[in-house]
C-alpha cells in the first residue's frame, strides 16, 4: 500500500510531495481512511475558484477485497476537508515520521 | 434594494447592457437595471482642502474601505473583525501590514489609473489574516484576500511583503475587469498581471524608477534558512531562489522554455514568467516610473474590454500593442517598446517587414 499526496499552486507555485507506505499491521486503518474519501466525485479537477489556491493530487494504491486498486483525486484547496483532510494529514504525518505508520 | 454578491461579473453585465442586438433587448434592459441598482455599500471618499489664492478648494477623491479579520488559526472565513477603516492600528503586526498594504495598493490604482477599488465602484477591501495553522499561502477567494502565517521553517509569513498583498488585491481587479480564466495561458496572464501590479505598487509607494526597483515579488516571505531572495523576479525569471529543499525557481523568460504541466492549474505560476519579463522589458526600455507608461498600457489592456476570458499570450501581446498605439501612436517609442518586448520573449514573431 502506498499513498502519495502532491500539492502545487499557491502564491509561490511550489510543488511539494508527501508519501506513506504503512506497515502491514496498520493497513486496515489506512484502508478505512482511504475508503472514507469520495473518490468518485474527485477524479477530475474542478474549476479553480479565486486565485493562488493550492491544488492537491492524491494517488492511493491499496487492496480492495484482496485486489490491488489504484485511486486518483484532484482537489482545489477548499475541497480539502473531512475525510480528505484526515487522509492528507495522515500521509504528511507519516512522511514526517511523526506517526507510527 | 441590496444586491447579493453577483454571480454575473460587472464586465459581462456591461457588455450585455451595451448590446443593441434585437434578440437581446430584454437582457440588455435587465443588465442595465442591474448595473444601475444601488450596491450594498457606499464608496468612501477622501476630502482634501487647499487654498488657491482667495479660494478654498475642496477635492473629493476615492478612499479605501478596509476591514481586516482574524481567522485565529482556523480555516473558517471571514474570522473575527479586528480592524475597520477608521480604527487606529492594533497590536497585531499582521493585521496592520494587511491593512496598510491594501491601502497602498488602492492608492496605486486610484492615483495612477483613476480606478476606485477592485470593481472601480468603491468595493470594500476585505482581508483575513492568521488563516489556518502553519499555512504556507496567501490567496484571493473571489471576495477577500486571505493570508496564512507560514510554517516558520520555509515561509516567515506573507503580509510583510507589500508585493504579495498587492498581488492578491490585483486578482480581484483582474476578475472584475477581464475574468481571465485561471488555467493555462489565460491563468498565467492572470498571475502575471498580479505580479506586474504587485511590483508597481511597491515602486509607486517608494517612488522608484524602473532601474532602481528590485522587480521581485515576495521579497521577505522566506525564512533565513531558505536560499532565495523572493518568490519571483520579473527582471530575471528563474533566479528568485535556488534551495536544497525547494529546488530552483522554475520560471521561464522565453516561449522556447514554456512548461507544459497539469500541476498548478496548468503552470499558471510558472509560465507567468514570460509575460512578466515582457513587462519588465517594456518598463526598462522606457525608463522612469514604470507605472506611468508601461503600467498604463497594461492597465488599459486589462480594463479595455477587448480581452477574451481565455486570452493566450499572443492575444494579450496584440492587445497591449493596440493599446499602446491608441494611447501614444502607432510609431511612438512606447508602441515600439511593447513590440520589441513581446518579440524578445518569443511571443510575437520577428516582423521582417520594415514598418513605415
Amino acid at each position: 500500500m502506498r499513498v502519495t499526496v502532491t500539492r502545487t499552486g499557491g502564491i509561490a507555485g511550489l510543488r511539494r510531495q508527501w508519501s506513506a507506505e504503512p506497515p502491514d499491521h496498520d493497513v486496515p486503518h489506512w484502508v478505512e481512511l482511504i475508503g472514507d474519501c469520495p473518490w468518485e466525485t474527485a477524479a477530475e479537477p474542478s474549476a479553480p475558484r479565486g486565485a493562488d489556491m493550492f491544488v492537491w493530487r492524491i494517488l492511493a494504491r491499496c487492496p480492495v477485497d484482496g485486489q490491488p486498486v489504484q485511486r486518483n483525486a484532484q482537489l482545489q484547496d477548499p475541497e480539502v476537508e473531512g475525510p480528505w483532510q484526515r487522509l492528507i494529514d495522515a500521509v504528511r504525518d507519516c512522511d514526517a515520521g511523526s506517526s507510527a505508520c | 434594494m441590496v444586491l447579493p454578491r453577483a454571480i454575473v461579473p460587472p464586465y459581462l453585465l456591461a457588455r450585455i447592457a451595451a448590446s443593441d442586438h434585437p434578440r437581446f433587448t430584454h437582457a440588455a434592459d435587465a443588465a442595465q437595471r442591474t448595473l444601475l441598482a444601488p450596491r450594498s455599500y457606499r464608496p468612501r471618499t477622501r476630502l482634501t482642502l487647499s487654498i488657491d489664492g482667495d479660494t478654498l478648494v475642496a477635492e473629493a477623491t476615492p478612499a479605501p474601505d478596509r476591514t481586516v479579520s482574524d481567522a485565529q488559526g482556523r480555516t473558517r472565513l471571514p474570522g473575527v473583525t479586528v480592524r475597520r477603516e477608521d480604527d487606529p492600528p492594533v497590536a497585531d503586526t499582521a493585521v496592520n501590514e494587511a491593512f496598510d498594504g491594501l491601502g497602498t495598493t488602492f492608492d496605486l490604482f486610484s492615483q495612477a489609473y483613476g480606478r476606485n477599488s477592485i470593481d472601480d465602484a468603491g468595493m470594500p477591501l476585505r482581508a483575513t489574516v492568521h488563516y489556518g495553522r502553519d499555512y504556507d499561502n496567501a490567496f484571493w477567494n473571489g471576495s477577500r484576500m486571505v493570508f496564512g502565517d507560514g510554517d516558520g521553517e520555509i515561509f516567515a509569513g506573507f503580509t510583510g511583503s507589500l508585493s504579495v498583498v498587492a498581488h492578491e488585491l490585483t486578482h480581484g481587479v483582474t476578475e472584475h475587469a477581464a475574468g481571465l480564466v485561471y488555467r493555462g495561458q489565460s491563468g498565467a496572464l492572470n498571475e502575471s498581471l498580479s505580479d506586474v501590479f504587485g511590483a508597481l505598487t511597491e515602486q509607486h509607494a517608494r517612488d522608484q524608477t524602473a532601474d532602481e526597483a528590485s522587480w521581485l515579488i515576495g521579497a521577505g516571505v522566506f525564512t533565513a534558512a531558505v536560499e532565495g531572495d523572493a518568490l519571483r523576479s520579473l527582471r530575471a525569471p528563474g533566479t528568485a531562489y535556488d534551495d536544497d529543499v525547494l529546488g530552483r525557481d522554475p520560471q521561464p523568460a522565453h516561449m522556447r522554455d514554456f512548461v507544459v504541466t497539469e500541476d498548478d492549474d496548468g503552470g499558471v505560476h510558472i509560465n507567468s514568467g514570460i509575460p512578466n519579463h515582457a513587462f519588465y522589458l517594456v518598463a526598462s526600455a522606457l525608463g522612469g516610473r514604470a507605472w506611468e507608461r508601461a503600467g498604463l498600457i497594461w492597465y488599459r489592456t486589462l480594463t479595455g474590454g477587448s480581452l477574451a476570458h481565455e486570452a493566450d499570450f499572443a492575444a494579450f501581446a496584440e492587445a497591449t500593442l493596440a493599446t499602446a498605439a491608441a494611447e501614444y501612436g502607432e510609431h511612438a517609442e512606447e508602441t515600439a517598446a511593447v513590440r520589441a518586448a513581446w518579440t524578445a520573449v518569443g511571443v510575437l514573431k520577428d516582423d521582417p517587414t520594415p514598418r513605415a
